[in-house]
């Protein structure tokens, strides 16, 4: 029995033909045990978003929201798009989330793919890859808010890095971009979502059979050989599952980029939040409904890429 | 329902009849530490402080339990929930989308003992018997409802107050004085390219653009009908100078909040930047040069104050009445104006500080002993005079007040621009 | 691969993943500094004086607002998530076993829930108890009826933020039974009918003790998630605010090193749980290791 308690994006669904005595009773049963849990889906994911898409065709004003049938929300979000010189605000907000994506992807990555490696191959037993995902875990029981807050004086102009570099004699000036700047915000997102790209590889690894690699050594192919062609192509899946949640969670993101990015960089999270506050829940929504039809987009295209649905 | 509400107010009348024979501070119905009444208190953590509630504790039996939220969700959680409070603390600019929404109850004056020793700039809009600058959502503008229940503000006095203020203070630029080394006078100076990565200015856009706009008069490019209400085009004229300089590189951060605003300045991530007065103390207790810089061209000035949800009732409604007239009867102004915040009632909160502590406070006087903050922390030296002068020089030179325009839905769009350039 | 020496990869890996967790807690180090940061001392460095000040003054409570009070109710919150979370996902589990019909399109709709971004779902959720709370007071203005009167929301902690909260435990949850599931030997549960067991005494005395492990580890994800969730409770939350929240709010003012001492007090007691729950599925796992060979 194994018990690494892991998120996988296991094979369940394919499991979906267990032989089953077929008794009335326990035909019924499966049904009732997976309801609570569709019953949560539908009442607080399901209906919301369709709320969601419907509010982002009402009107409103400063205290109320009308329901009447309205385009203006969506004109609003791309009023003056057309110009390619001069990109409008959606535009260059998503040119800029999508540079975050980017950058994250890629550090994240480079970060996950060693540790999972480590963590899968190096750490021989169970009880100690548990204790070092566990002390992977442990930073994100602060919470975010102060841990965000700390970074000020960690990295700031009269920060930690910057006053030990002077000290050392490495610099004379302090770097002004360490904080507030495109560098800050990747970093706290690194930060943040490295560990959602470690753990679906690590699954990935976890269930490659090691004759195959040992095949391959004594086939002759070396060490980096064997990764490239061995380990890589199989932990596509978990890559991809990584990729997916480190896109979401940066394309939807507030309040990381408004506190590193010193609330001037923007992001779409930060334009809903915004019209939030200011009681434009339609203009949100709209705003909302655009997000999740670009984020939807992305994943379909990784699907493209990769088969999901066959990896899984 | 009604007169049920009537009966409780002539008790309470009565109440309050007897509680002024008894003495100014602790004189009020102790009924409340019989049966334990909880207020909950939604508003900025600004005023809320844990001492305020204790004395509350202390002299009326009632609990206060706040809730702290950042200033735009104040306005949000009192449109959208109105019952999730039962005293709400909230700026008076809000007021404008608040009152439509029908979710506040218009405070009975009658029951207010001390509303007619209201500082006049809520009432009259004046300050010593001069007008004051009512650009924006000034107080006066809406301090009286038609009626309890009215959703429209009344343009003369009526018995209905909106909000009872709590504290309210003249904004301004803070800036480092040992980094800068030069005199500064003027607004203009926040997007001098002298400061160029240096500067910040406050990302709560409806208060923000004004601080813009008060540069921009500054400059003598423009002079704006209503700062506080401003057309479109004036709107595109201001965004369009703020990205200008935002592409320059003008600004090192922006700020959203009084913490963020005292870290920027403390670490000399900037050294000029719009600012609150409590905000420049705080700077200055942790060593670290700070002046709340007086400008020839006025203040920016806020107001906060406490309103009541139209769903309290019965106890819980005479509780809050309880506490309000607390709040006005000097403990909690004096706590405030220790702070360097200004209270509602000047002459109830003069009763309870020391006569040095007024002078250097409200007259801006030089401290004749070393100033002291409510934590016991000290703030100045013996010898001090406040930033800005006496209350009358500080409040009599605002320009502007933080507003709501009546373009606020563009404005919101075109600061987003602003942000995403 | 694990009889091969360790080698020079070993060593490199190791560094690198000595160099991450450096990196992971390099916030965590700076807010433990602080927190021991003097009595005049502020948010950032420099340190001005070394004390327990701050710590003090956290543990007496006299701070700006009851932050006791908000971590109570956050702890509650995050206990009702994960109580929920690791029952709704262990049926779930159960019944994606056995298959039924719409399991595909309760799979996608869990997915979905981790993919849509947060800010969506919990402006969807805000903008639903909206409506409710607007249909309630029109029902209330239509008929008249004195008990409705005085609705002004149904979001609440344990209505709306707690929605918004499984949406985000839940799916992984979900995942984490899937994996477990995968490896679980239908063996046991047959070996148990076999002896005259009925299904819930199958289920308590055979599946059960034998996934504990794995349900604790659900049970962990959906606490820290549910406890450190900020996003997804922005717009959903009612009359009394989460921790994180609350922090938030706390920003407006005066903040002081006493939220650091909170931060370096959380850590160190999640650590110590997270320690006790290692140690506890460690034995666990002894035990029935020892009887399995007992048995054997």
């Amino acid at each position: 029995m194994s018990d690494v308690a892991l998120p996988a994006l296991a094979d369940a669904p394919a499991k979906t033909e267990q032989t089953e005595t077929p008794a009335r009773p326990r035909r019924r049963l499966p049904y009732l045990q997976a309801a609570p849990m569709a019953l949560v889906f539908v009442v607080f994911l399901a209906i919301p978003l369709l709320l969601t898409l419907m509010v982002s065709f009402w009107e409103y004003n400063e205290y109320e929201i009308i329901p009447a049938f309205t385009l203006q929300n969506y004109r609003d979000v791309f009023e003056g798009c057309g110009n390619l010189a001069d990109p409008c605000t959606t535009v260059r907000t998503y040119l800029s989330t999508l540079k975050f994506c980017a950058l994250t992807l890629a550090f994240t990555l480079m970060v996950g793919f060693p540790v999972a490696y480590f963590l899968a191959f190096h750490v021989r037993s169970r009880a100690v890859q548990m204790a070092l995902f566990l002390l992977c875990t442990i930073p994100f029981w602060t919470s975010n808010v102060i841990r965000m807050i700390s970074w000020i004086p960690l990295l700031g102009r009269n920060g930690l890095v910057n006053d030990t570099l002077r000290s050392l004699g490495v610099i004379e000036r302090p770097i002004e971009g360490l904080l507030y700047s495109d560098f800050s915000v990747t970093l706290a997102f690194v930060h943040l979502y490295t560990v959602f790209m470690i753990v679906p590889i690590f699954n990935s690894m976890a269930r490659i059979d090691r004759s195959l690699i040992e095949a391959a050594y004594d086939a002759g192919a070396t060490g980096w050989q064997t990764l490239w062609s061995v380990v890589v192509p199989l932990c596509k899946p978990g890559i991809a599952i990584g990729t997916i949640f480190v896109l979401t969670l940066v394309m939807g993101d507030f309040v990381t980029v408004g506190v590193m990015g010193g609330q001037q960089i923007a992001s779409v999270g930060k334009v809903i939040q915004v019209q939030m506050s200011y009681l434009q829940f339609p203009a949100a929504a709209a705003n909302a409904v655009v997000l999740l039809a670009a984020v939807l987009m992305m994943i379909l295209g990784l699907t493209r890429v990769i088969d999901l649905r066959k990896e899984l | 329902m009604t007169n049920g509400i009537k009966f409780t107010r002539r008790t309470l009348l009565q109440g309050a009849g007897t509680a002024l024979a008894a003495g100014p501070i602790t004189g009020f119905p102790a009924v409340h530490a019989a049966e334990p009444v909880t207020l909950r208190y939604l508003g900025t953590a600004v005023n809320q402080s844990g001492d305020i509630a204790r004395k509350v504790k202390e002299d009326l039996g009632i609990t206060i339990e706040y809730i702290p939220v950042v200033t735009d969700e104040v306005t949000k959680r009192a449109v959208t929930q109105p019952n999730s409070f039962d005293l709400i603390d909230t700026e008076f600019f809000s007021l404008k989308k608040i009152v439509p929404s029908g979710n506040i109850l218009g405070m009975d004056a009658r029951r207010i003992k001390n509303a007619d020793k209201i500082t006049p700039i809520f009432t009259k809009g004046e300050i010593a018997g001069k007008a004051i600058g009512d650009q924006g959502t000034a107080p006066k503008k809406v301090f009286y409802l038609e009626g309890q229940t009215g959703k429209s503000f009344a343009s003369s006095p009526t018995e209905w107050i909106t909000l009872i203020p709590t504290t309210y203070n003249a904004d301004t630029l803070g800036i480092r004085p040992d980094l800068i080394k030069r005199p500064i006078t003027s607004w203009r100076e926040l997007l001098n390219p002298e400061f160029k990565g240096r500067a910040s200015i406050l990302n709560i856009p409806s208060i923000g653009i004004m601080d813009a706009a008060m540069v921009v008069e500054a400059t003598g490019d423009y002079t704006y009908g209503d700062k506080g209400n401003m057309t479109k085009a004036e709107i595109d004229r201001t965004i369009k100078l703020l990205i200008e300089a935002k592409r320059a590189g003008q600004f090192r951060a922006f700020w959203q909040d009084f913490n963020e605003s005292v870290n920027l300045m403390a670490s000399g991530e900037t050294v000029i930047q719009s600012m609150w007065s409590p905000a420049v103390t705080k700077v200055r207790t942790q060593g670290v040069a700070c002046t709340y810089q007086p400008l020839k061209e006025g203040y920016r000035a806020w107001a906060t104050g406490f309103g009541l949800p139209k769903t309290l009732t019965g106890r819980k409604l005479d509780a809050a009445y309880d506490f309000v007239n607390w709040f006005l009867s000097g403990w909690a102004g004096a706590y405030l104006n220790r702070q360097g915040y200004y209270s509602a009632v000047p002459e109830t909160a003069k009763t309870q500080m020391e006569p040095y502590e007024w002078a250097y406070w409200m007259e801006g006087k030089p401290a004749e002993k070393d100033i002291h903050g409510p934590d016991g922390g000290l703030l100045e030296k013996a010898g001090a005079t406040r930033d800005g002068g006496s209350f009358e020089a500080r409040m009599g030179a605002v320009a502007c007040w933080n507003a709501v325009m009546d373009e606020n839905t563009y404005m919101v769009r075109k600061w987003n621009e602003f942000i995403a350039a | 691969m694990s009889d091969r020496p360790r080698g020079l990869a070993f060593t490199a890996l190791a560094a690198f993943f000595a160099l991450y967790v450096l990196f992971l807690y390099g916030p965590t180090l700076t807010i433990l500094a602080l927190s021991f940061q003097g009595p005049q001392g502020g948010l950032t460095f420099p340190m001005n004086g070394v004390s327990t000040h701050w710590f003090g003054k956290l543990w007496a409570g006299g701070g700006i607002v009851d932050i006791w009070a908000a971590f109570g109710r956050s702890l509650r919150l995050s206990f009702v998530v994960m109580v929920l979370t690791v029952v709704l996902a262990f049926f779930a589990g159960l019944a994606f076993r056995k298959g039924f019909r719409g399991a595909n399109a309760l799979f996608a709709i869990a997915v979905a829930s981790l993919i849509v971004p947060s800010i969506v779902v919990s402006l969807g959720i805000g903008l639903e108890f909206r409506l409710v709370d607007d249909a309630i007071n029109a029902l209330a203005a239509a008929t008249g009826w004195g008990w409705l009167q005085d609705h002004g929301t149904a979001m609440g902690l344990y209505s709306s933020a707690l929605g918004a909260h499984l949406t985000w435990t839940l799916p992984f949850g979900l995942l984490i039974m899937f994996a477990v599931f995968n490896r679980f030997d239908p063996a046991y549960e047959e070996a148990a009918r076999d002896l005259g067991a009925t299904g819930a005494q199958t289920l308590r005395h055979v599946v059960v003790p034998i996934l504990a492990p794995a349900l604790v580890g659900v049970a962990l994800f959906g606490f820290t998630l549910s406890f450190d969730e900020l996003a997804r409770t922005s717009q959903a939350i009612g009359g009394r605010n989460s921790l994180p929240l609350e922090l938030q709010g706390l920003t407006t003012t005066v903040t002081t090193p006493e939220i650091y001492a909170l931060g370096s007090l959380t850590t160190a007691v999640s650590a110590l749980v997270i320690g006790t729950a290692l140690a506890a599925s460690l034995l666990l796992q002894r035990r029935r290791a020892r009887r399995s060979l007992a048995g054997a």
